[in-house]
């Protein structure tokens, strides 16, 4: 890889100091180092953010927040998450391997890169590698391109599990810029389309750090799942995934959230299905017309739509596994 | 003979898990240099220009080997020398390309880090040309051709009672070795050239290189004691090696060159896509009558490498008509090679989907008719089977796995959106012997030392040396130590096509002999022991077995005689035995599988294989083999797929997350078991090799699994989850 200077930040003051076009931040390293030895980026600066932000999880009143230099590991094993918010734990555990989730963190794990495989050969066109070289993908192989959102530039899919989670849950973004103002970015709105300038995964700015996430309470309690469709059982990323949540009162669903992953360029809400089965009974029947409100809206590529029927089944299956689950639980 | 053999662990075991084992790109020579290999961009054409200046600016760079400033070979001054090499250790030599990441440069310098980065800054000018990497494509123009004489005829079977017919595909698999192919060349003199290789038979290496350098074998020393797996990617001496060596000559230091994991997909082989066709007819009474299987795969246009995947076809059951077609597709991939089970992994896949197919249509028990088929002696050669125990290994796997639950009718047992079914896949593998030498060297202590040239990849080869070792002599085990996989030591077959331990055993026995008799001919005098099977030897001395007074201590025989140690070298092969008989090894794999129709998901539930691999040297290691191997059937049949661009002609996600290998996390605890009859008309030892019949008859147990669960046939691997649903 090209030589770097490597800068071990203190606080968030001194990773300002450091940043530049040229710098790359590090957290666990999990998808950087892939990129750099495959020359994908190339920083002549590190600015490691181990020491400079929070890797505590801490409960609040209304809420959890997760520290951004937090591992994936810790989160999965922390017994707040796993009591109230059982879904993060889930969708962290379906993705990657022991050893990987032990080292990436919580904001990393946001701003990792596609794993589309034309991102990854620097001799084949990407428009999300260099803009306007074209996409590899849009007539090649597209077992692990999007089947909703996707543009003529671009069909990549965002890789991960654990947003598609906080995707659901409606978690917030919290956001330190150089001039140490901060905000909250809501999670939906995070991550982006690929649209005309698909080299921009999210609506970070260049002049910010990512502090950490909060997930607000709710009440789905157990009855929540997420089904995960790979080709092999660890260390994998989805064809198509699916996160659910279900609140039910009186044999009536009262809330749910259902989010996907491996279909867009960003961790996917299906907005209009929640809707649909709100307020409706918890039955397989209506979880089969919510799969196919989801799936009426996806246009899949001449080579991926498999994914369409796979994702119905996911869907379906999540739900059900939601009913399961709280029984379990 | 032998007796059944305690778990030991392995001799090398502690030095392995605890990093003290040396593999190739280890070892810490003064003054290495870094290599790193550069591969074409394009699939076809010329390289006509390569710009080394921006990448000569970094520092620590040394030199750009490529075909502008290769070192002189004085091979290539002769034409019919020159000729021999083949063209993949040619690459230096010549400005065509046949196919993309072809290595067109290696980039030296002090520091791995200094070369991989100048690496990315050669401009390379191409002249492109038209490419072909359509493998199914290029059949539309291929012309099969007749393999091997015909049995019978196929007018013989047209009216067959039942036929069943077939297409098959299996995507291109790659090796995927955990240790990455790695070199270090340094030459210690003039012509003398010392290597560090990954690979699988170091006389091969010496062979090869001596034929590059126009050499003579002893000048040449290879070195690869611990191999970190091979599954035949480490047979052929590859272009690392030759690349480091002519670095190593240009700039007159040792240099290493490792590849990368993508390069792993480009430069060491795969196993080729493949297609075929397959029919087969049976009658009312469950007798097999004939098969014609057409067969082809892909080829490099740089042409060294086919296989024929209908081999198999005439060997396993008695078809007394077989006709067959083959034929190769040479395309602008990277070369393919042998890759476990070659040839007979697919093919068997076919054939055993073809007879599963066959029993749903005839309503026949897939276990009987396999049964009431198997070949009673070698129908290729006529001659009689020394032992085959095929047959026990399917009755004991059915027992096993509970075959009578087996529905005959798919979708039978169902548990909502899952459903559950049984398959059987049988397979087959000549139990071949070749040539190996060993010496045993004893000292004074009566500790020895046994050495091989034969490489131990994984096998276990080193703690079975120990073992047999202890067999024929008597000499308890912790007095044995090994040293292996160095041209230094007698000479031997490369490890593979599982012969290494059958060819090994022969040598080591040999030896073994040769031991006793020297210590014989020293304790009692010459011609005074005739017969050697009553001697044996303890940790103090040499004795007869039924005689301990006539005991005589190695001390007192190394005092006698003022000796520093005892030194005897022996080699063998294959003899008469294959005028008398033919040899297989065979393996049973009965699985049984659970499968989701809403998601995909495919289960392995049960893997039960049972292996006629003669008489079981080391238990452990020979089980670590059968799972292994089956694991990569699992593989081959539900994820590994190596795809094509076809717009670029590059390999597309060729590295470990986009390549799926099976983890554990996809398979049950997987149980093995032996019928453990030996074969002592095959070698002294009475084993057969079983390196790849746990692969073997895997990917079809699976997918012959998945139709009785639910009722598709899948001929084309991998079946992932798209496919299921």
């Amino acid at each position: 890889m090209k030589p770097f200077e490597f800068h071990r930040a203190i606080n968030s003051d001194d990773v300002f100091k450091h940043i530049s076009t040229t710098s790359k931040y590090i957290a666990g390293g999990t998808n950087l180092l892939d990129l750099m030895k495959k020359h994908i980026h190339e920083p002549n600066t590190i600015i490691d953010l181990n020491s400079a932000l929070s890797n505590t999880i801490e409960q609040k009143n209304d809420g959890i927040f997760l520290g951004a230099m937090t591992t994936n590991t810790k989160v999965t094993e922390n017994t707040i998450v796993n009591k109230n918010f059982p879904l993060v734990s889930k969708a962290i555990l379906a993705g990657a391997s022991p050893q990987i989730r032990n080292m990436a963190t919580t904001s990393g794990n946001l701003l990792q890169r596609t794993r589309c495989p034309y991102f990854y050969d620097t001799n084949i066109p990407c428009n999300k590698r260099k803009s306007n070289s074209g996409c590899g993908a849009l007539n090649g192989h597209q077992r692990m391109a999007g089947i909703v959102g996707t543009s003529q530039n671009c069909v990549a899919v965002h890789p991960s599990d654990f947003c598609v989670a906080l995707a659901a849950l409606d978690a917030e973004v919290f956001i330190t810029k150089t001039d140490s103002t901060t905000e909250k970015i809501p999670f939906k709105d995070f991550h982006r389309l690929p649209e005309n300038n698909p080299e921009k995964d999210n609506n970070l700015s260049d002049n910010a750090i990512i502090t950490g996430v909060f997930i607000p309470n709710n009440n789905f309690g157990n009855t929540v799942s997420y089904v995960k469709i790979r080709e092999r059982d660890s260390y994998a990323f989805a064809l198509v995934s699916v996160a659910a949540a279900l609140e039910i009162k009186d044999d009536k669903i009262k809330k749910v959230r259902l989010a996907s992953g491996g279909v867009a360029h960003k961790p996917w809400r299906w907005f209009e299905a929640e809707k649909f089965l709100k307020n409706k009974k918890a039955s397989r029947d209506n979880f089969i017309k919510a799969a196919e409100l989801i799936v009426s809206k996806t246009k899949p590529l001449p080579n991926n739509t498999f994914k369409v029927t796979l994702l119905k089944g996911a869907v379906e299956t999540a739900l059900m596994q939601c009913l399961t689950n709280t029984s379990n639980g | 003979m032998f007796e059944i053999l305690k778990n030991k662990g392995r001799i090398e075991g502690i030095a392995k898990v605890t990093g003290k084992a040396k593999y190739s790109a280890e070892y810490a020579l003064p003054n290495l240099a870094h290599g790193v290999i550069v591969g074409s961009t394009i699939p076809s054409g010329f390289i006509t220009n390569i710009n080394i200046e921006e990448a000569k600016q970094v520092p620590g760079v040394i030199d750009v080997l490529s075909y502008w400033n290769k070192p002189e070979v004085s091979t290539f001054d002769n034409p019919e020398k020159s000729k021999k090499i083949p063209a993949f250790h040619k690459y230096f030599h010549t400005t065509k390309i046949n196919y993309s990441d072809q290595p067109v440069a290696l980039v030296l310098a002090d520091t791995l880090e200094d070369a991989s980065y100048a690496a990315t800054l050669l401009k390379i000018d191409y002249k492109t040309e038209d490419f072909n990497v359509n493998f199914h494509e290029s059949l539309k123009d291929l012309e099969l051709k007749p393999f091997k004489a015909e049995r019978g005829n196929l007018e013989a079977w047209q009216n067959a009672d039942y036929i069943s017919e077939n297409e098959y595909t299996i995507a291109m698999e790659v090796h995927n070795p955990m240790e990455m192919h790695a070199t270090i060349a340094h030459w210690t003199a003039e012509n003398k050239l010392s290597l560090y290789d990954k690979s699988q038979g170091v006389n091969g290496v010496q062979w090869n290189l001596g034929r590059f350098f126009d050499l003579p074998e002893e000048n040449i020393t290879v070195n690869s004691e611990f191999v970190g797996g091979g599954f035949g990617s480490g047979l052929m001496t590859w272009f690392n090696t030759v690349a480091a060596s002519l670095g190593a000559k240009l700039i007159e230091r040792p240099v290493k060159v490792g590849l990368t994991r993508p390069q792993m997909f480009t430069m060491v082989g795969y196993r080729p896509t493949s297609w075929q066709k397959v029919k087969i007819g049976a009658n009312k009474d469950e007798k097999l009558l004939g098969v014609l299987h057409h067969a082809a795969h892909n080829q490099s246009k740089y042409n060294v490498y086919s296989r024929d995947l209908s081999g198999i076809t005439s060997k396993v059951y008695a078809f007394e008509n077989v006709k067959r077609f083959t034929g190769y597709s040479p395309l602008n991939l990277p070369i393919p090679t042998w890759m476990r089970g070659p040839g007979d992994s697919s093919g068997t896949f076919a054939v055993e989907s073809a007879i599963d197919e066959l029993c749903y249509k005839m309503n026949a028990d897939p276990v009987d008719i396999r049964l009431n088929n198997i070949a009673p002696y070698s129908m290729d050669s006529g001659k009689p089977w020394s032992t085959h125990y095929l047959n026990e290994c399917l009755e004991r796997g059915a027992k096993e796995i509970g075959w009578d639950d087996r529905p005959n009718q798919p979708k039978q047992l169902k548990d909502g959106d899952w459903y559950t079914g049984y398959g059987v896949g049988v397979g087959l593998w000549n139990a071949s012997r070749r040539n190996a030498g060993a010496s045993i060297e004893m000292k004074r202590d009566g500790n020895i030392i046994v050495r091989t040239a034969m490489t131990d990849i994984g096998t276990g080869t080193g703690q079975a040396i120990v073992n047999m070792t202890h067999e024929f002599l008597g000499i308890p085990r912790e007095k044995i130590s090994i040293e292996l996989g160095n041209s230094i030591h007698p000479k031997s077959v490369t490890q593979g096509g599982s012969w290494g331990l059958s060819s090994l055993s022969g040598a080591v026995d040999a030896a073994s002999t040769a031991l006793k008799r020297k210590l014989a001919d020293y304790a009692w005098g010459k011609s005074e022991v005739t017969k050697l099977d009553a001697v044996i030897l303890s940790d103090s001395g040499v004795a007869f077995i039924n005689d301990q007074k006539k005991s005589v201590s190695y001390q007192d025989i190394f005092q006698k005689y003022n000796l520093n140690e005892i030194y005897v070298e022996e080699y063998s092969n294959a003899g008469g035995e294959e005028e008398k008989y033919a040899f297989c090894s065979s393996a049973a794999h009965f699985y049984k599988v659970k499968v989701n129709v809403v998601t995909g998901k495919v289960k392995m539930d049960r893997m039960v294989i049972v292996v006629d691999g003669g008489k079981i040297i080391n238990p452990q290691a020979a089980a670590n083999q059968i799972i292994g191997a089956a694991v990569g059937g699992v593989g081959m049949a539900m994820r590994e797929k190596q795809e094509v661009d076809l717009a670029s002609g590059r390999l597309i996600g060729s590295d470990f997350a986009g390549y799926h290998v099976t983890v554990n996390a996809d398979v049950p605890i997987i149980e093995v078991s032996f019928i453990n009859k030996p074969d002592y008309n095959r070698n002294p030892a009475g084993a057969k090799g079983l390196g790849e019949v746990g692969l073997l008859g895997s990917a079809p147990a699976i997918t012959n699994a998945i139709y009785n669960a639910i009722g598709k046939r899948f001929t084309n691997l991998p079946v992932t989850p798209d496919m299921i649903v």
